[in-house]
C-alpha cells in the first residue's frame, strides 16, 4: 500500500479526521473546498505537521516516527509552488538534487532531463521571478520529481492556471501514472478530479465524507438532477410541485433541483405541473449525475459556487 | 512539456538524501546569490557600519580629551564597534531572509528534503560569515583611510575578525530562534532591538571608568563588552591574552546559547 491514512489533528478551529488508503499506482484526488483540510491532510503526510492523534504511513513508512525515510520517497508540489524568485530553473534543480543527495556527476543530467520534460530548457537559465504562473507549477513539479520518488503528493496543482497550462499540467500527471508514480493530489475542481482520479475522496470540514471511483459515486446518486428557475414569487409553489417528481438537491442559488427519478421521460410531466401551479419555468436543464451532485448530496451544498 | 516518452521516470526506492556538509554548501550558496542579485538588500548592511564608524568618530572626537582615554584617535575607537555592530547585524539578516523563506513556503521545501536538521541552520550560518567578512573588510579598509592604526600589528585584524564572527553568529542563532518561533515579521522587531540593546549596552561609546549609574552596572555584567574588548584591543595597544580570553568565553558561552534557541525553535517549528 502507497498510503494508509488513520489520523485527526486540531489545527485552531480546524478539526481533521481522515481514514484513507492509496494502492500503488493510484491516482487519488482529495475534493473540497478552501478550508476543508485537503491541504492540511497534505501536510502531515509529507511531514511538515504532526497528526494529534492516529497513524499514517507513506510509502510504508510512518509519517510521524520515520520522517526522514517518508521524506525520502515522496516528491512534494505544493499549493504556492514556493521558488526562490532570485534563483534559475536550473539552481533551483542543482539545489533540489544536492538536498536528496543524488550524487554529484548525475546532478547535471538528471536537471536537463526534467527541464526537457516540463518544457523549461530555454528557459532554465533564467531567473524564477520572470517565469509565468504556469512555468513556475511546471518548474515546481520537476523539482518534485528530482529523486524519482514512488510516492507524488500534488497540492492544488492547477489553481489559478489558465486553461491551456491545466490540461498540460494533466497530461503529465496522467504520463507520470502510467510511468507507475502512485499520485495523491487535492484539488478544488471537480473536472480535475473526474479527468485524473481512479478515486476521489470528498472532503468537509476535516472529515472524508464519500470516497470512490468518479463512475461509482456518481452512480450512487443514481438520477439526473432537474435544474429549474422560476419567478421568485413562485419559489415555495414551486419547490412543492418538484418535491413531487423526487428528491431536491441543492442547486446554485437562484434555482430549484430535483433528482429526477423518472429521468427525461417526465421532464414535460413538471413543466406541465409548474404551469398548472401557477409557477411558469423561465429556464431548465436536465444534468446527468456528476461529482458535483455527489459533492452535494454528501454535503448539503455544491461546490461549484461555494466561494471557493 | 517534451514529447511523451521522451523521458521516462524509473523510481529511485528511496533517496539517499543531503549529507550535513554537502547540503550546508548548497544552502550556503544560495545565500550569497542573493547578495549579488540583490545588491539592495545588502548594501544598506555594509554602508551602515562605514557610516557609523565615520560619523561618530568625527562627531565625537573630543571623546579622547577624556583623561586616561585609551587612544588619541577617536576612529579607532569607533571603528570596532562598528564592525561589531555591523557583523551583529549581518547575522540577523539571516533571520529576515527565513521569515520570507517561511512566509512564502520556500522554508517548507527545505523541511521537506532529507537532510538532516542541522544543515538548515549550517547552511545559513556560511552564508551569514561569508556576508560578515565583507563588512569587516569594508569597515577596516575604509576606517584605516579614515587614520585608524592597527596598534597591534596584524594580530588586530585576527582579534577584530573574532569578535565580528562571533557577534555574527550570536545574532544569527538569535534572529532564527525567533524566526522559527513567530514565523512572522512580527519578530523583526525583536531581532534587531535586542541585539542592537545587547551592544549598545556595554562601553560601546564610553570607556568602562568614565560610566557611571546603571550604565556603568549594565555594561560591566554585559558580556558583549567582552567581545567589544576582544576587538578593539588591537586598535588601542597590543593584543594580549589578558584582553581576549573574556570575549573568547563571552562569544563560546552566547553562541551555544543563541544556537540552542534556534534549534529548539526548529524542532518546535517541526513539532
Amino acid at each position: 500500500m502507497s498510503l494508509h491514512v488513520d489520523i485527526s489533528l486540531r489545527l485552531g478551529t480546524l478539526d481533521i479526521e481522515a481514514t484513507l488508503d492509496v494502492q500503488p499506482g493510484e491516482v487519488v484526488a482529495l475534493l473540497g473546498p478552501n478550508g476543508a483540510g485537503k491541504s492540511t491532510t497534505v501536510r502531515m503526510l509529507t511531514t511538515l505537521l504532526r497528526p494529534t492523534a492516529g497513524r499514517a504511513t507513506v510509502a510504508g513508512f510512518d509519517v510521524a516516527t520515520q520522517a526522514n525515510d517518508v521524506r525520502r520517497s515522496i516528491g512534494v508540489a505544493l499549493q504556492d509552488a514556493a521558488i526562490d524568485p532570485l534563483m534559475t530553473g536550473r539552481e533551483l534543480l542543482d539545489l533540489q538534487a544536492v538536498l536528496y543527495g543524488i550524487a554529484p556527476s548525475a546532478v547535471r543530467t538528471r536537471g536537463d532531463e526534467l527541464l526537457e520534460r516540463v518544457g523549461l530548457t530555454a528557459a532554465a537559465d533564467r531567473r524564477v521571478g520572470t517565469y509565468s504562473g504556469g512555468m513556475r507549477r511546471r518548474l515546481d513539479l520537476a523539482l518534485s520529481l528530482i529523486h524519482q520518488p514512488t510516492v507524488l503528493f500534488l497540492d492544488e496543482p492547477t489553481t489559478g492556471l489558465d486553461p491551456m497550462s491545466r490540461i498540460t499540467l494533466w497530461e503529465e500527471v496522467r504520463r507520470l501514472n502510467r510511468e507507475g508514480t502512485t499520485v495523491l493530489l487535492t484539488t478544488q475542481y471537480l473536472e480535475e478530479a473526474d479527468q485524473l482520479a481512479d478515486r476521489v475522496a470528498i472532503i468537509d470540514h476535516g472529515r472524508i465524507v464519500r470516497e470512490g471511483t468518479p463512475t461509482a459515486l456518481k452512480a450512487e446518486v443514481g438520477a439526473p438532477t432537474l435544474q429549474v428557475s422560476v419567478a421568485a414569487d413562485h419559489v415555495e409553489t414551486a419547490r412543492d410541485v418538484l418535491a413531487r417528481f423526487g428528491e431536491l438537491r441543492p442547486t446554485p442559488e437562484g434555482t430549484l433541483g430535483v433528482g429526477l427519478s423518472g429521468g427525461a421521460t417526465v421532464v414535460t410531466d413538471v413543466v406541465r405541473a409548474l404551469d398548472d401551479a401557477g409557477a411558469p419555468v423561465h429556464h431548465l436543464e436536465l444534468n446527468e449525475p456528476s461529482l458535483d451532485d455527489v459533492f452535494a448530496e454528501a454535503t448539503g451544498y455544491r461546490l461549484e459556487g461555494a466561494g471557493s | 512539456m517534451s514529447t511523451p516518452g521522451t523521458h521516462v521516470l524509473s523510481h529511485a526506492d528511496q533517496a539517499p538524501g543531503g549529507t550535513v556538509l554537502r547540503s550546508s554548501r548548497g544552502i550556503a550558496l544560495r545565500g550569497l546569490r542573493a547578495i549579488v542579485r540583490l545588491p539592495s538588500a545588502f548594501f544598506p548592511a555594509m554602508m551602515m557600519p562605514i557610516f557609523q564608524a565615520i560619523a561618530f568618530s568625527g562627531t565625537f572626537f573630543a571623546i579622547t580629551k577624556i583623561p586616561g582615554f585609551p587612544t588619541d584617535r577617536s576612529i579607532n575607537w569607533f571603528l570596532p564597534l562598528a564592525a561589531v555592530m555591523g557583523s551583529g547585524f549581518s547575522g540577523v539578516g539571516v533571520g529576515f531572509t527565513t521569515i520570507r523563506d517561511l512566509e512564502s513556503g520556500f522554508f517548507d521545501r527545505l523541511r521537506m528534503a532529507p537532510v538532516p536538521r542541522t544543515a538548515l541552520v549550517i547552511g545559513p550560518l556560511l552564508a551569514v560569515w561569508v556576508r560578515t567578512l565583507l563588512v569587516l573588510a569594508a569597515v577596516t579598509v575604509v576606517g584605516v583611510l579614515f587614520g585608524a592604526r592597527l596598534t597591534g600589528g596584524p594580530m588586530a585584524l585576527l582579534t577584530l575578525a573574532a569578535a565580528g564572527l562571533g557577534t555574527a553568529t550570536i545574532g544569527a542563532g538569535w534572529s532564527l530562534g525567533l524566526a522559527y518561533r513567530f514565523r512572522d515579521m512580527r519578530a523583526a522587531a525583536l531581532m534587531q532591538l535586542g541585539l542592537f540593546n545587547a551592544i549598545f549596552l556595554t562601553n560601546a561609546q564610553a570607556p568602562l571608568n568614565v560610566m557611571t549609574g546603571w550604565l556603568h552596572a549594565v555594561a560591566k555584567v554585559n558580556p558583549f563588552t567582552n567581545i567589544l574588548r576582544l576587538g578593539r584591543q588591537g586598535f588601542l595597544g597590543d593584543v594580549t591574552w589578558d584582553g581576549s580570553w573574556g570575549g573568547l568565553v563571552a562569544i563560546a558561552v552566547l553562541t551555544a546559547l543563541a544556537w540552542l534557541f534556534a534549534q529548539t525553535g526548529l524542532r518546535r517549528l517541526d513539532a
